[in-house]
This record gives structure tokens, sequence and C-alpha cells, in this order.
């Protein structure tokens, strides 16, 4: 385990002490604990829930830009069925 | 040629390359780019300076976007695809077409890498299939890092590459000038220039030789002051080494992936920041390249000011010229030439963002500059007086356009100080709060992170659908707005 810090969005900001622990004293990042091994695209904090997230926990590296990917294709099939809905409901007006 | 000089000279005329306030293009598209499809182009203000143009279309074969007769190349949709917002993990040949949303694709130059736009709205696309041969894709690692005056990109392309200089015209690969400087320099060790910084107000030029274009640590940096400005429009390479007034140089070993990366900022305090992308972080260090005496301070520990720095904000997997000579690391600088940024992708191939944002007046005052975004890219470009945005390019559908926009304060170059950051909001109430508190943040030299924040502009993708818009640079906006409100000050 290791430490990260954070931004109040959640996002990954530097893992790096000095940094992190001027930027918490001035409110503008959440430390927390990340499993090692991670790469920091794939982390991010719910600050709800205050807990870290991991995408596609449990995948190595490869597995997870893979899973990125098919998220991808299916959000790019969503959109040109929303697009295709849309335009139909444009011609149909 | 008299009048030639009398604009490019001093005096009270003019500087003909100024231009107004940044201007930016915004495409947008419905998602499989087939049936709708817009291009605007906005001023700073984010108000519309052109006739938006548009057009529709039912089939893959209509890709010419007839209404205004564009110039495309292409000749299917293999070209211009259909995921422009791909994840960009991906450098195969075909992957190409989705990079023109990467942050690769805009530096200081005024022209792109995979289009041209000009200020009156039109987008031009360049063919994908010749752009592995093209002058930016191989060699424009050896343009010159500019420090320019208020309001001015660079207009000539000044290359140097082993111990020669030359000048292109933007996109023609046809050289107009030649000079090899060989006989000016004080030691020939390195033989590979990689990396050069011009600043204009100082006419000061500063090369980095390496021993090979590789990853070779060995280096001789030459520092060159000179009575004639390399930019002024009647003279060619050579007058500027014809007119040196002092001539210095010194050596070190320094560490690097890939030599091709270097950025070389010369600050007007003749304090010169060097900065490259290395593995998944960055590094900088400033030197102090003012005059010395012949043959003073010819190590780098002599002139080196504090340590080398690694980049201070969040890391991953991201490329550079090691993994391909179109990836070197990228130099811009605000519209009004007092900050200046070193930057290359946080993600893989083109997305997000780590930065070093420095002083051009004093390179020793230096922030990190983050947004880890891992989807979604787009470039980031120079935006009102004192600042950059860029970088957000999510689905507009019901959704207003953001984007990762900050400035700094101009007169800021006291390195002893933090850094204050101006920054914005997804709210209005986010941006202008019922409170006194700044909006943004002031940020430790050296180690400080600036986290960039998404914020709102009120502009729409350009499509009442699924669409991901993409912010474009701009060719030359010449003095738009210089004449009215948009300017930003009397």
């Amino acid at each position: 385990m290791a430490i990260y810090y954070f931004t109040n969005a959640g996002e990954p900001c530097t893992p790096f002490e000095v940094t992190g622990e001027d930027l918490m004293k001035k409110g503008m990042a959440i430390k927390a604990t990340v499993p090692d091994g991670i790469e920091s695209w794939r982390l991010s904090y719910d600050t709800s829930a205050k807990a870290v997230v991991v995408y596609a926990e449990g995948q190595d590296e490869a597995g997870a830009l893979a899973q990125k990917q098919t998220d991808a294709d299916a959000q790019a099939v969503k959109d040109k069925e929303k697009s295709d809905a849309d335009t139909a409901a444009s011609e149909a007006e | 040629m008299s009048n030639l000089s009398k604009l490019f000279g001093g005096g009270s005329t003019i500087d003909p390359r100024k231009e107004g306030l940044p201007l930016f293009g915004m495409w947008g598209g419905s998602s499989d780019m087939n049936t709708q499809m817009q291009f605007r182009v906005f001023d700073s203000n984010f108000r519309v300076t052109s006739s938006p143009w548009a057009a529709v279309s039912s089939t893959t074969t209509n890709y010419r976007f007839g209404i205004l007769a564009d110039g495309s190349h292409a000749y299917n949709m293999k070209d211009h695809g259909t995921d422009f917002h791909s994840n960009l993990t991906t450098e195969s040949y075909s992957s190409w077409t989705n990079w023109i949303k990467s942050l690769y694709q805009v530096d200081q130059y005024p022209h792109c890498f995979y289009y041209t736009a000009s200020r009156d709205g039109f987008v031009t696309w360049q063919s994908y299939h010749q752009m592995t041969s093209s002058f930016e894709y191989q060699v424009g690692w050896t343009k010159l890092n500019m420090v320019l005056p208020e309001g001015i990109r660079p207009r000539r392309t000044f290359t140097n590459r082993r111990f020669t200089m030359r000048e292109f015209m933007g996109n023609s690969d046809c050289n107009t000038d030649f000079y090899d400087y060989s006989s000016h320099l004080l030691n020939t060790d390195q033989a590979y220039a990689t990396g050069t910084g011009y600043n204009e107000k100082q006419k000061m030029l500063v090369m980095v030789h390496s021993g090979d274009e590789s990853a070779n640590t060995s280096k001789t940096i030459h520092i060159f002051r000179s009575s004639v400005c390399l930019n002024e429009g009647t003279k060619r390479i050579k007058d500027f080494f014809d007119n040196l007034i002092s001539t210095e140089y010194f050596t070190d070993t320094w560490t690097n992936q890939c030599v091709k990366d270097w950025v070389v900022v010369v600050g007007n305090n003749g304090y010169v920041g060097f900065g490259l992308k290395q593995s998944n972080s960055k590094r900088y260090g400033v030197f102090d390249c003012n005059v010395k005496g012949t043959g003073v301070a010819i190590t780098g520990a002599s002139r080196q000011w504090t340590t080398w720095h690694d980049f201070a904000g969040s890391t991953t997997t991201s490329y550079g010229a090691n993994s391909g000579h179109q990836y070197y690391t990228k130099f811009q600088t605000t519209w009004d030439g007092t900050w200046g940024m070193i930057y290359s992708p946080y993600y893989y191939y083109g997305v997000g963002i780590n930065a070093y944002c420095m002083s051009l007046e004093n390179p020793r005052k230096f922030i990190n500059i983050n947004q880890t975004k891992s989807g979604r890219a787009n470039p980031y470009i120079a935006w009102g007086r004192t600042g950059f945005h860029g970088g957000w390019s999510d689905n507009c559908d019901s959704e207003v356009w953001q984007t990762y926009a900050f400035a700094f304060d101009p007169k800021d170059s006291d390195h002893t100080i933090q850094t204050r950051v101006y920054k914005g909001s997804t709210s209005g109430d986010g941006a202008m709060p019922d409170n006194n508190s700044l909006v943004g943040g002031d940020f430790d030299n050296r180690t400080g992170v600036c986290s960039l924040d998404a914020m709102r502009t009120g502009l729409h993708g350009g499509t009442e659908t699924t669409n991901y818009p993409m912010l474009m640079g701009i060719n030359w906006w010449g003095n738009y707005g210089a004449a009215d409100q948009s300017y930003g000050g009397k």
C-alpha cells in the first residue's frame, strides 16, 4: 500500500509527500492509501463514500486498457443510437 | 525592402506579427460524423467571430462538407474516422485518425499537425497518407523554442540539427535559408543539436548539443548573443552569427531518455530553463546563462541554479520522443509572452497534461501543472492575455462545453514567492463565490502542483445530440479584436 494525494474532485494529484502535505494544508488535496502497482489513471477518490476507487479492479494494466476499450466501444454504440434517434425525431418534426 | 525593414523594425510602427487576444476553433459533430458537423471560431471571450458553417449528410461517401468546398484530401471515412474521441492508447497507423484531438496536435507555432484553420472559420485537413514523411512528424523537434514579445507567435520557422540552422515556411518542406555555424562554436565535442531556444528581447540563442540523436547524456551548451535579431524580416541566419557580441559555452552530463525531447526556454533575465519528458515523468533545470567571460563557468555545475527537478504531479504511462520523434515534448507561451509551458500528455499518446509553467522573465519561477484525464483529449492553446485552456472534449449533448482554463499574473516573476494561478468552476457560484476567497490557488515554487479544474463556458458543441467537440488552433487571426473590447484593455 502507498500514500497518494487526490484533488478535491477525486482525481489523482501527486504521490509526493512534500507537495501533497502542502496542498492538504491549503485544503486542496485529500490523502488516501492506494494499492501498490496500480497506474494512477485507474485511481480515483469517491468523496461521498470517502474511499479509493480502482478502475477495472483485479485486472493488470493490459486488462484495464482492454476494459477501457470495451467501455468506449459500448459508449460509441450508445452515442450512435442516441444520435440516430435524435436525428430521426428532428426529421419527423 | 524598406517597407519590410520598417515593418519588422522598431519605431512607432506596430509589429505586423502582433495578433489580438487568441482565437480558437471549435469543431462539433455527431457521433458518427456522417450526419452533422459544425465549425466555429471564437475569441478569448468565447464570442463567435466567424460565420459558423455546417454540413448535413446522410451518407458516408459525402465527406467534403461541400457547402464551403472544404479542401479535404481524404477519400473515405477511414481518414477522418468515426472515433475522434479515441482513448489514444495505441499508436498504430490507423489510430492516427484519432489523434487530431491529441495534446501533440498544437504547439506555439501557428500551424497545426493535422489541419489548418483560418480565422474566417475554414478548416482544412492535411492528408494522413503522407503524414509520416512530413516535416512536423519527422523533425518538428528541431524547431526553435521562441520567447517573443506580446501578441506574437513564431512567424519564421528556424530549425537546428547537427551544426546547421535552416529556415522553413510553415508547413512547407522547402528550405529558404541555411547556415553552418560550426565556425562560431567554442566546443565541438558533441555534434548533434538537440534543443534550441531563442529570446527575441535579448537576441539570445541557446543551443544544446548531444553525442547523438538518441539518449546520449553528454552535453555542450552554447550561448550566443547578437546585435541582430534572428527574426528580423530582412536578415538571414548568417547575419545573426556575423554580428555576435558574445559566445560562451559549458559542458555537462544530463539524464535524458531521448534528446529530441529537450525544450530550451531562454528567460529575459539570462536564466535558461531546460526541460523534457523523462520516462513517465519530466525534468526541469535552470542554468545561469548570463555573460561570464571567455573561458569562465564552462561546467554545468558552475551555472546551475539549485538542482534538477522531477515533475511533482501525478504520472502514468505516457510517451515522449523515445517512442517516436513526433511525440517530442512541446512548448507554448501565453499571448502576452510572460509565461511559458513545457508539456506532454499525462496519459499514453495525448490525453491530459503534465507540464511545467515558468515565468519567461525569470525561468527560476516555475510550478507543476496537472490534469489527469484518461480519455476525451483536446489540445491546449494560449487563452486570454496570460493563460491557457483546452483539454476537455466530453459529450456536449444536453451539456455546455467546458475547458481546463488557467491564468497567471503577468507581473509575477519573483521565484522566492508562491505562484498564483487563477482558475474557474463548473458553476457560476463556484467561479464567483459568495465569499472573499481566491478561485484558484497559490503554489510553492518548484514543488507546487496545480491540478486543473473543468469549468463551463456557455458554449454548446454545435449539434443537438451526441457530440464531442474539438478545440483547434487558428493559423492567424491578425489584429482581430485589437480595435474592440475583445482586446482586453485600452
